[in-house]
């Protein structure tokens, strides 16, 4: 590995954190100020995280040291960021994707329904068998 | 070059200190990668149910209380700095800045607990609960309360995360205090300080997520 061998120059020095401090402080004010701001909801999100964003890119490469020493950590944090958004993604795609009434009606208790252990209405005849039962099929 | 004594802090399974201090550091943002994770899932819920829900969760998170939220997240941003710095000074083997440094990162832990602690209690006295226990008649609705549940999950979890960062701390404190670390050693000041960093990247999302969005 031609890594080199001291990399003492690239250490930052207590005015360059004093800075990004006063950075991470002013993305702060930021945030405060795009929540006074009215505007639409998917736009105040995306403001909100973009700021979150930048933040945490700040701490991870100077507070966290990854501007300075990279490799393999900036490895591990990419590929976690990579599964963070494949599982919210995907979970909300899901989501977005279902019928609206896959939504329950009394998840909350402000709103409790009375619930009936009644059978449907018997005059409905039941859906057809399948012609030839697969007999290795257990669900449902 | 090669017949430099062995320093006393290194494993004999590593060449030399600057391989390990690369194989703990590696190992350290393993750990913290998991710990992300450990937080998606949360985030996750957070995004499920502000989606079934965005009405109740615009309204519920107008009941967090902002200004409390904004001064925590201005006290672990510094806090960061304090730490930022104490491991900067513990590379340069300077232990009176390092200790010092240490402790007011840990004072801020406190701070942000107290704070917290506020917080919790004015939810609690008002009834802002968690599912069955909510009975604030301010706002109600379906989903409400389910924002008060993830409130409670992501600020609790990240809170005892501000709790087991402040012990790792100052254990590590204790150690400089002791003088065990110096110039040619001192990883555990470091990953200590990783540690406390995740922990304000995670309040860093979870402050506009929770209280202004």
């Amino acid at each position: 590995m031609a890594a080199p061998a001291h990399n003492e120059g690239k250490h930052l020095g207590p005015a360059q954190y004093v800075l990004i401090w006063v950075v991470l402080m002013v993305l702060t004010g930021a945030t405060l100020a795009v929540w006074k701001t009215p505007m639409s909801d998917g736009l105040r999100i995306s403001a909100a995280l973009g700021i979150a964003t930048v933040k945490a890119a700040l701490v991870a490469l100077f507070f966290m040291h990854l501007y300075e020493h990279g490799g393999a950590s900036r490895l591990v944090l990419v590929t976690s960021m990579m599964f963070v958004a494949l599982l919210i993604g995907l979970t909300l795609a899901d989501n977005a994707t279902r019928f609206p009434y896959a939504n329950p009606p009394s998840s909350s208790p402000q709103d409790e329904v009375p619930f009936t252990n009644a059978p449907p209405p018997s005059n409905v005849p039941p859906p057809p068998l399948r012609a030839r039962p697969e007999p290795a099929y257990q669900g449902h | 070059m090669a017949t430099e004594a062995p320093s006393a802090h290194l494993a004999h399974h590593f060449p030399d200190l600057q391989t390990q201090e690369h194989a703990a550091r590696l190992g350290m943002w393993l750990f913290l990668a998991t710990e992300i994770l450990l937080f998606t899932v949360l985030f996750t819920a957070y995004a499920v149910y502000r989606y079934l829900f965005p009405g109740a969760f615009d309204e519920a998170s107008k009941l967090a209380h902002v200004s409390m939220g904004a001064t925590n997240t201005v006290v672990l941003i510094t806090s960061s700095l304090t730490v930022a710095l104490g491991i900067h000074y513990a590379r340069q083997g300077d232990k009176r800045k390092t200790v010092g440094l240490l402790a007011v990162t840990i004072a801020f832990g406190a701070v942000f607990m107290v704070l917290k602690g506020f917080e919790y209690h004015h939810h609690w006295v008002d009834g802002q609960l968690p599912g069955k226990f909510y009975h604030f008649t301010g706002l109600t609705g379906p989903g409400v309360s389910m924002y008060f549940t993830i409130y409670f999950l992501m600020t609790g979890l990240h809170g005892l995360h501000v709790l087991i960062g402040m012990g790792v701390l100052a254990w590590i404190a204790l150690r400089a205090a002791r003088g065990e670390f110096s110039r040619e050693y001192s990883t555990p000041v470091e990953l200590g300080g990783l540690y406390w960093h995740l922990v304000d990247l995670i309040w860093i999302f979870l402050f506009p997520l929770l209280y202004l969005v």
